[in-house]
């Protein structure tokens, strides 16, 4: 223990020699906002070998790959042009061995012009998380409410980002002395024609290890789920796009829905991936609850379909296909007081195939979560979470590994924000 | 804070001060329990006197919440908008009454803005869109808010007839979010108009300004 330990924060301590001097000193002094966070990690997980580690697990931690861990270090920075154009970068490090030992998760330009008589365009271009998550509000796209987000969230970090430009446009009602205000969002996308495919395989799982933009989904070379898998890969030069609208009222009520397609063409083999695109659309929607200063409530579901050589397309060269129907749901609730913060959620999911040519896979599973935070002072928190996932996915049979599966993690990770 | 607002009102603007009239009002809900922070102002039938009860205030930037969240300003005030968060806010108004823009980015500081013209100005921020402030702008320099007791007290008016005025972002009475009352005043004499709200003045929001949270 003694020794990981030793290792672990070398290897953080170094890491962050590197980063933060090299970003500070790109900081000028105004108009700049620039964080860090490092969390490190005590774990005890009990599961199937992680996902991450070429297993079909669910949790981000495994029995071989638990004590003293890197949570993350995170890094962000902003800054404002002419004060309507802010540029957001924000960078990780998991200590995992992927392909770059620090690699961004946004890097995005943002055109925010002040109001106009309560109307105010937004365009964003780049690359960034589509406004799914309720839960993932700090810096860095992490949860403000447990270590690890639900399932959807987890699913959104692994395998979805928006790279392309976004437009919103919002009516500021409050500034007219009404309650809501509304919001209309839509985004033409590239580079995500594979989104879809690591749930078909792994089936849903929980964790807050988030796909970086150079890094790969999953482990390369770890079969089954599929390697060297990156965001920068388009199979089809056709763009995706999504559309979705959001309400709030006064601070105590936020709505969103969206829907999303990658417009993926199944029929397009890239030769680099030794895969056919992937098809994924679904539909979300959530709400976040603040009835009163302590307590928040937290609840969203998605619902879609993912498909890879649909025969239906002329001109197909694949000539099975599959075809997956995916839905998850969570609830979390949550109450803080002061330094405190105590958080539950339930998660429910579920990805089956139907129409499919041949039967590959099915998933079904809950979880819960309970989670306790605390900040110690304006630079240190402390985060306890514990975690178990009651899941079956048909694939484990043909690893030899159980259908059926629960998996426990407890995480201790203690942050240092500077 | 409400007992400092009230102490913003008027307290020695005679042009005769031994001809002064006082004023105490209240305001109740509808249960008779007193309600504070309102804000009441009292506008002269005649033309104000030329002077100014104050010639600056601030509206400062804390935990992601304009503070004070109301403030009462006669006209022509500079009001300072410091930034006492870390992070960067950008603060704008386009009421009739005063439109600017003003990014407060955190070390720095900025002349403050001139609210020349009566009115009510509503505050935001272009980056934090739960941020939501009030100036409320008069050429009366006899106003405050009303103290924990509900009341206001205010001095050395001179006589003559006043329009009060109480009003509140959260008031939910059946004209609007204000309640008007005449008062008559006589050289020397002390009135004590009341205002009884007919719906309760319905709570703030539970603000969820953490200023860790990003805009996602």
């Amino acid at each position: 223990m003694g020794r990981l330990l030793t290792s672990a924060l070398q290897r953080a301590g170094a890491l962050l020699a590197l980063l933060v001097p090299t970003v500070l000193a790109a900081t000028p002094a105004a108009a700049s906002d620039f964080g860090a966070v490092i969390d490190m990690r005590a774990v005890a997980a009990d599961g199937l070998t992680s996902y991450l580690n070429g297993g079909l697990g669910d949790l981000r931690f495994d029995d071989q790959h638990d004590g003293v861990r890197l949570g993350s270090i995170s890094l962000f920075y902003n800054h404002a042009f002419f004060d309507v154009l802010h540029v957001n970068v924000d960078a990780v490090a998991y200590d995992d061995h992927d392909r770059n030992p620090v690699d961004l998760t946004e890097i995005y330009a943002e055109f925010r012009p002040f109001p106009s008589n309560g109307w105010r365009s937004r365009v964003k271009f780049g690359a960034f998380y589509a406004p799914i998550s309720l839960e993932n509000r700090l810096p860095g796209w992490r949860s403000a409410y447990s270590i690890s987000p639900s399932a959807i969230n987890t699913w959104v970090g692994e395998e979805l980002r928006t790279i392309g430009v976004e437009y919103d446009l919002d009516w500021l009602g409050r500034q007219h002395g009404l309650d809501w205000d509304f919001g209309a969002t839509a985004a033409v996308l590239g580079w995500n024609d594979y989104s879809g495919e690591l749930l078909a395989v792994r089936g849903w799982a929980i964790h807050d290890r988030q796909t970086t933009l150079f890094g790969v989904v999953g482990q390369p070379n770890m079969p089954p789920v599929a390697g060297l898998r990156e965001f920068t890969t388009d199979s089809d030069q056709r763009p995706g796009y999504y559309a979705g609208l959001n309400a709030k009222y006064r601070d105590q009520l936020e709505l969103r829905v969206l829907h999303y397609d990658n417009e993926a063409r199944t029929e397009d083999y890239s030769f680099r991936l030794e895969d056919f695109g992937w098809r994924t659309w679904f539909n979300s929607a959530g709400a976040r609850w603040t009835p009163t200063q302590h307590w928040t409530v937290i609840a969203q579901w998605i619902g879609g379909i993912t498909m890879v050589g649909d025969s239906g397309f002329e001109d197909s060269v694949l000539t099975d296909y599959y075809r997956y129907e995916f839905h998850a749901a969570f609830l979390l609730v949550s109450w803080q007081h002061g330094p405190n913060r105590l958080s539950a959620r339930y998660d429910d999911f579920e990805m089956h195939q139907n129409e499919s040519d041949n039967f590959f896979n099915t998933n079904r599973g809950h979880a819960w979560t309970l989670s306790y935070q605390r900040d110690l002072s304006r630079h240190w928190s402390v985060a306890l979470e514990a975690l178990q996932i009651d899941s079956s996915l048909a694939l484990r049979s043909q690893f030899g590994e159980p259908v059926n599966a629960a998996e426990r993690e407890l995480q201790l990770a203690v942050r240092l924000q500077l | 804070m409400f007992a400092a607002a009230a102490l913003c009102a008027c307290s020695a603007l005679l042009i005769d001060p031994a001809a002064a009239a006082d004023i105490t009002a209240s305001v109740v809900d509808s249960t008779g329990q007193p309600v504070a922070g309102v804000v009441i102002i009292a506008q002269s039938d005649n033309p104000p006197p030329e002077k100014h009860v104050q010639h600056s205030a601030i509206m400062d930037q804390q935990h992601m919440q304009f503070v004070p969240r109301i403030l009462v300003v006669q006209t022509g005030t500079g009001v300072e908008f410091p930034n006492s968060d870390q992070i960067q806010h950008q603060v704008y108004s386009f009421s009739p009454a005063k439109t600017f823009k003003l990014s407060l980015y955190a070390g720095h500081k900025y002349p403050p803005v001139i609210f020349d013209r009566p009115g009510l100005v509503t505050l935001g921020c272009n980056i934090h869109d739960g941020m939501i402030g009030y100036i409320y702008v008069t050429d009366s320099p006899f106003f405050g808010r009303s103290d924990s007791a509900g009341t206001l007290q205010l001095h050395g008016l001179p006589a003559g007839s006043y329009t009060l005025t109480a009003w509140h972002p959260q008031m939910q009475e059946s004209g609007g979010n204000s309640l008007t009352t005449r008062v008559v005043l006589a050289e020397d004499s002390h009135a004590t108009p009341a205002f009884r709200l007919s719906h309760p003045v319905r709570r703030d929001a539970p603000h969820s300004g953490d200023t860790r949270w990003a805009d996602y």
